[in-house]
């Protein structure tokens, strides 16, 4: 049994490796094509994230908004259902948090902070709400109404960097004013960019994890994803649970967006219109097969591979869209290496 | 000053023809993906491969000074692609949406990498252009008021998008592959039992919605605008998908909201051009098309029935 298990194991690792890989191979070929350094490349790609505490730090700081989001995708993913608009969500939930720092005033800054971040889950959580009813009341493909309102929330996004959460310091860009010191999320490791969000997620997960294999809620869940005709059997209310776990998904990728810039940015700007953190999340609920501590590993992964490639695309001075095509090729390398493993395996 | 400009008849009419100037950028790849959807392939990558199409269009075009060989080289391309994802998701099975998101970003870095390697490479300085397809000034009927510029002074490749909407249509209900495409979408047990070869009906009807996708891509770069710019088709690929879903996958109804939607798109576009003071709240003015798309959903998306086999691989 435990022999059965660590191949299993070692299976799983083989083959999305392999299809990392592909990823890597593949950007390197795009590299080598347009006349870059392929060895630098490829060892600042591998090495330098782990080069130094700062770096190993920005590891995590990626990882915090991958879990988040991933989380939640996760969840609706037990129950059958897809949330694409992680992205969205993220960036509602970022600007609703700004716009709680500009706009609510006199609250003492714990309880002020507080607020911004519940006010980003709640940005998340308005924003999938039009997906949900659909799906739950007249059975509408949830899929595209997510990712649609990607598009929307990224127009929003520019249109309220442009004017209500534009800062006074902007100086003609699309950019808000930092935010202050005491509305900022205390940092956890003196010198990087980690700050306690990672405690704020890591205990989300836990409760999570309680949720989902603990809970008649997370059994009710499961069976939904597994069979409607089971769960109407058994008396569960369909419609009440996927309005319940695409609410929970789109709160925290709204609540991921409010860690991300009261955690890390402490601005935001239009830049941050395409990190993609939403879509990166549902790979790693992916690869994380839906169990929340699996999509914990899955979104560590991930992180360092964001890293990476970040690094690789400043040294090598190769633009970094190339980082999209990177992780274009690794998205459909993993769901090909999920296939291959779902075939040994049975 | 704004108001007395915008009550103008010259403003309508010129905003409507804008609105029907704007529509291959949607609607070719919307019927594509209609009829790839209907055999129950979800190609969410379309944004992606118009990218693709964007930039192959523009490199031909570019350097052999022929801007229909571009469309053509963009249609190749764009089934190349089509054909990769076909592989991974009919043949292996493999979840749709998930490698079309990775179609998607891989097409977003792509395009842009190799359109900035090209620029470089030929050392071109400033913004890189094209000849462009250009608009048809149909003799006598041009030069009639209100339906001159509206119908009568439009890009060819606008006459076409226009014959696709009853074009798919007729495919899909009328002939004999069309009516097949529909059932392995519908119900692929049964069609594999009357000896449809499901899969072979996907892979035509992917391949067809890649090919109109990068019919939508080559108008891009090779009419609409003359050059190429990263990520420019700024999610025109998702509303085309979005688009299928609000007209209920029939080629007409979906014909309505993507017409709404480029006709809000114009309007926002001359109201900005109409006052200099307007255009510093662009962004504002930019994101009223897609606020519109969404104030469509509840009406459209609640009737909306997707084939029963979409994005579900089929195994024997």
């Amino acid at each position: 049994m435990q022999a059965a298990a660590v191949t299993r194991l070692l299976r799983v690792l083989g083959f999305n490796a392999l299809a990392v890989a592909l990823g890597i191979g593949a950007a390197l070929g795009i590299i080598a094509a347009v006349g870059g350094d392929v060895w630098t490349a490829l060892t600042s790609f591998l090495f330098l994230p782990l080069s130094d505490p700062y770096n190993i730090a920005e590891i995590f700081v990626r990882f915090i908004p991958l879990y988040t989001i991933g989380l939640g995708i996760g969840l609706a993913l037990k129950a059958g259902l897809w949330n694409v608009g992680g992205e969205g969500q993220f960036l509602i939930g970022a600007v609703l948090a700004i716009a709680g720092a500009i706009y609510i005033q006199g609250l003492p800054p714990p309880l002020h902070l507080t607020v911004m971040l519940l006010l980003g889950a709640l940005g998340g959580l308005l924003w999938i709400i039009p997906p949900a009813v659909l799906r739950a009341r007249f059975g509408a493909n949830e899929i595209v109404v997510t990712l649609l309102l990607n598009i929307v929330a990224i127009q929003f996004t520019l249109f309220a960097l442009d004017g209500p959460i534009r800062g006074k310091a902007s100086a003609g860009y699309m950019i808000t004013d930092v935010l202050p010191e005491e509305l900022r999320l205390p940092v956890l490791i003196p010198g990087t960019r980690l700050s306690i969000a990672l405690i704020i997620t890591l205990a989300i997960a836990v409760v999570m994890y309680l949720l989902v294999e603990k809970t008649p809620f997370g059994v009710h869940a499961k069976t939904v994803g597994e069979s409607w005709e089971t769960a109407r059997y058994a008396g569960i209310s369909i419609p009440k649970i996927i309005m319940t776990t695409m609410l929970v998904a789109g709160a925290l990728g709204g609540l991921a967006g409010a860690l991300h810039v009261t955690g890390v940015l402490h601005r935001f700007d239009a830049g941050q219109t395409s990190h993609g953190f939403g879509y990166l999340a549902i790979i790693v609920a992916m690869l994380g097969r839906k169990n929340m501590a699996g999509i914990g590993l899955a979104a560590l992964f991930f992180a360092y591979i964001i890293i990476g490639a970040e690094n690789m695309s400043r040294i090598i001075r190769i633009p970094f869209p190339i980082v999209y095509a990177m992780e274009g090729v690794m998205l459909a390398g993993v769901t090909l290496a999920d296939y291959f493993l779902a075939r040994r395996m049975g | 000053m704004v108001l007395e400009a915008i009550l103008t008849a010259t403003f309508w009419v010129g905003s409507i023809a804008l609105a029907i100037k704007l529509l291959p950028l949607i609607l070719f790849t919307s019927m594509g993906e209609l009829i790839a959807e209907k055999s129950g392939v979800l190609n969410l990558g379309v944004e992606g491969l118009m990218l693709m199409g964007a930039f192959t269009a523009f490199m031909t075009a570019f350097i052999t000074g022929n801007p229909w060989l571009g469309v053509l080289a963009s249609i190749l391309v764009c089934m190349g692609l089509g054909l990769v994802f076909t592989f991974l998701t009919v043949s292996l099975g493999v979840n749709q949406v998930v490698v079309g998101l990775g179609f998607w970003l891989l097409g977003l870095g792509l395009s842009d990498i190799l359109f900035r390697a090209f620029v470089k490479g030929l050392r071109i300085v400033g913004i890189p252009t094209v000849n462009t397809i250009k608009e048809v000034y149909i003799p006598v009927l041009s030069d009639l008021p209100v339906v001159g510029p509206i119908i009568f002074r439009q890009n060819p490749i606008v006459y076409l998008s226009i014959l696709s909407v009853p074009l798919t249509a007729y495919f899909l209900n009328r002939t004999h592959i069309g009516l097949r495409i529909r059932a392995v979408g519908e119900n692929p047990k049964a069609a594999d039992t009357m000896g449809i070869n499901v899969n072979r009906m996907r892979y035509i009807a992917a391949l067809i919605g890649a090919a109109a996708a990068g019919i939508s891509g080559a108008y891009f770069s090779v009419a609409y605008l003359a050059t190429f710019q990263f990520g420019y088709t700024a999610g025109r690929g998702f509303v085309a998908l979005a688009m299928i879903y609000f007209g209920n996958w029939n080629p007409y109804k979906t014909f309505l909201p993507i017409f709404l939607f480029n006709f809000v798109d114009a309007l926002q576009i001359g109201i900005i051009s109409v006052d200099p003071l307007l255009s510093r709240r662009y962004y504002f003015f930019n994101m009223l098309p897609y606020l519109f798309v969404v104030a469509l959903i509840p009406y459209f998306g609640r009737r909306a029935r997707a084939p029963r086999f979409l994005a579900i691989p089929y195994k024997k």
